[in-house]
């Protein structure tokens, strides 16, 4: 299991466009992914999940896979999140 | 039963064609039973429903790119994405595995996801519900067998006559001019928005209807006649030609009215009046120069945000203004900044308000959201540097606002310097009046702006209390109200002592008694519609200052708006005579 933490840097937060972006990103990993804010925790590949975390600009999120490809999957997400998904 | 609905006339035109009724709603499900061995089959009953509708949604998002653009379709990407959702499927399943049939499973399902984000404390959230709407009524529609009624369906060419209870964002962004040829909603005032999207496309459409969606069906034949708001449904041969010949008559008026689009707006003694026009979206901005308009007066940039998902960049924002200047090619053109509440920003993070019209919105939503409101006076200054680009403020009460509003215009401009990036200092900077409190205090204002623009619709609705978007106070909407016009005389008289420039850019002023009112009272420069120009042109060659002078002092002193509605109409058909364009009831409400 590879645990990291991110920040949501992106002004706008993970509305529905990151979000679903995210969840896109996820799906390409065989391992389970875990989003967690405060103590709310969600699946990485549902899109309602991520929504769920209703994360804006500034929040703290860390980011948890489990599996064959779980360092590669917590790297992707968390330089996506990182690239402020193109938002200036 | 009634054949004819009657409605509200929202933008002019007759069209007979075929009732695309739209009727974006979640249907009644019953709950059905399975036997054992038919679960595996409602399985994949299920799974090929959610394909079908991804496949629909592709469709719809590739065309809505086409008519409206890439972010305008980003939000059919997110409704994808909710479909290829893991956890809905599996719970759905687990559903049908409990014998529950697929369509029952999904409703349960979606209606337990809706009012958790319905419910939820982030607004962010709360503003996905209509997606999830969207696809629970798309995924259902197509569990049960029920017609699928997308706009894109509509063929090319079928002039049909869309029918809906209002004209949503996700529905405005697949309006495709060439299949749908008028507008029918059940909602709606004279002044909301679908009716002014409706005149600026130059659509015929007819709203508050109230019950329209349910009383037509899908594919009867209708006549819609924006100009009277009546919409007849199955129409015999005789009452289509009673139509047809109106809908010529109108053709020819305005054929004729156009000949003089490119003639000098000047009144039979002397005045010369300058016609500006107003424009929603940059895709406008050619016809609308070619209508004979003297620049634009009122350059709306709520499209940049209703409907999105996230907010425009100054990039986005620079090219879609700099089209529209460059469409007048350096005549000027009045930039609004953004005149909406927290609700419609993509942001999220914003309580919903219960009076919205006095909440936080327009420049107060801006000031306080400096960085965001700065992005776009950026883009603004940076178009500065193709036209004459003016920046309007909406909503104004202080002059406070004024002065904040011009210290973030200056950093916004050495932020450009910064950067290196090319802009156009001191663009001049004015106030919408609109509130009575803008209108009051306009000699404080005067000495810190470069002009005003009246905006009509807004100070109707804040000088006599009445929300310009309840259907039941559509007949207390009278912008000849002597308070709106005593407010109106107030603002011109102090501007022009003031040497600026007074303009009116409500939608109010393309009505022909509206028109003659405004002039009356010493307004100078009237911006309407592109579609509306070549009339108010026709109106203004028609009349003398002197004529609506005599007329707008009375209508100053009428009892009511009706009285006052009489001074002026009485005047202005002595002008022209029983001429058609005026219409039976002048103010077409």
């Amino acid at each position: 299991m590879v645990e990291r933490s991110v920040h949501v840097i992106n002004k706008n937060g993970l509305h529905a466009r990151p979000a679903a972006e995210i969840v896109k990103a996820a799906a390409k990993f065989r391992s389970d992914i875990t989003i967690v804010r405060d103590d709310l925790e969600v699946n990485g590949k549902s899109i309602m999940g991520v929504m769920m975390l209703a994360a804006e600009y500034g929040s703290e999120l860390l980011l948890r896979a489990d599996g064959a490809d779980e360092q590669d999957a917590v790297t992707a997400i968390a330089k996506l999140i990182e690239s402020k998904f193109g938002e200036s | 039963m009634d054949r004819t609905l009657i409605g509200i006339p929202a933008s002019p035109g007759i069209v007979v064609g075929p009732v695309h009724l739209l009727r974006w709603e979640v249907p009644d499900v019953a709950t059905r039973i399975l036997a054992d061995d038919s679960i595996p089959g409602e399985i994949d009953r299920f799974r090929s429903a959610v394909d079908r509708a991804k496949d629909r949604l592709a469709g719809v998002r590739d065309r809505a790119a086409a008519h409206a653009g890439p972010e305008e379709a980003a939000i059919f990407d997110v409704q994808i994405s909710i479909l290829e959702d893991e956890d809905l499927a599996l719970q759905v399943e687990s559903y049908i595995r409990q014998n529950l049939a697929a369509e029952k499973a999904f409703d349960v399902v979606l209606i337990e996801w809706r009012q958790r984000f319905a419910h939820h404390a982030s607004p962010m959230m709360r503003e996905r519900v209509g997606d999830l709407t969207d696809v629970h009524i798309r995924v259902l529609s197509i569990l049960l067998g029920l017609a699928d009624h997308d706009p894109v369906d509509v063929p090319k060419g079928s002039k049909a006559i869309l029918v809906t209870h209002d004209l949503t964002p996700s529905l405005t962004v697949q309006l495709d001019r060439e299949a749908i040829a008028a507008i029918a909603t059940d909602a709606g005032t004279r002044t909301a928005h679908v009716a002014i999207l409706a005149r600026s496309l130059g659509l015929p459409a007819v709203v508050g209807l109230r019950d329209a969606t349910i009383r037509l069906t899908e594919g009867e034949h209708a006549v819609l006649d924006g100009s009277t708001g009546t919409l007849v449904i199955n129409p015999t041969e005789a009452e289509v030609n009673v139509f047809r010949h109106r809908a010529e008559r109108e053709a020819r008026d305005e054929a004729e009215l156009r000949l003089h689009a490119s003639a000098e707006p000047v009144t039979t003694d002397g005045v010369r009046i300058t016609l500006r026009a107003n424009v929603d979206l940059p895709e406008e901005s050619v016809p609308a120069a070619n209508s004979g308009a003297e620049g634009v007066g009122l350059m709306r940039t709520e499209f940049l945000v209703v409907g999105r998902t996230a907010m425009p960049d100054e990039e986005e924002q620079y090219r879609a203004y700099r089209r529209v200047v460059e469409a007048f090619g350096g005549k000027p053109v009045v930039i609004r900044t953004y005149d909406i509440g927290g609700d419609k920003l993509p942001l999220g993070g914003y309580p919903h308000e219960p009076n919205p019209f006095l909440g936080w919105r327009a420049i107060r939503m801006c000031l306080d959201e400096s960085d965001l409101f700065k992005v776009q006076l950026r883009a603004l200054l940076r178009a500065g540097m193709h036209g004459d680009v003016r920046i309007m403020l909406p909503l104004v009460v202080t002059v406070d606002e004024v002065r904040q509003s011009r210290r973030l215009l200056d950093e916004a401009a050495s932020e450009l310097s910064e950067r290196g990036v090319a802009f156009r200092s001191g663009l001049p900077l004015g106030v919408m009046v609109e509130t009575p409190a803008a209108a009051m205090i306009a000699d404080t204002l005067a000495r810190e702006v470069a002009f005003f623009s009246i905006g009509t619709n807004d100070l109707v609705q804040y000088t006599l209390a009445v929300d310009r978007g309840n259907v039941n106070l559509a007949a207390r909407f009278t912008p000849l109200h002597p308070a709106v016009l005593r407010l109106v005389k107030r603002t011109v008289e102090v501007g022009h002592a003031a040497g600026l420039e007074v303009a009116v850019c409500g939608e109010m002023a393309s009505q022909p008694v509206m028109a003659f009112a405004l002039i009356g009272l010493g307004v100078r420069q009237l911006s309407v519609a592109p579609r509306a120009v070549p009339l108010v042109k026709h109106i203004v060659r028609g009349i003398s200052v002197g004529l609506a002078t005599e007329a707008a002092d009375a209508a100053l002193h009428a009892d009511n708006a009706a009285d006052a509605e009489r001074q002026l109409a009485g005047r202005l058909r002595a002008a022209f005579g029983d001429a058609s364009f005026l219409g039976d009831g002048l103010l077409g409400s």
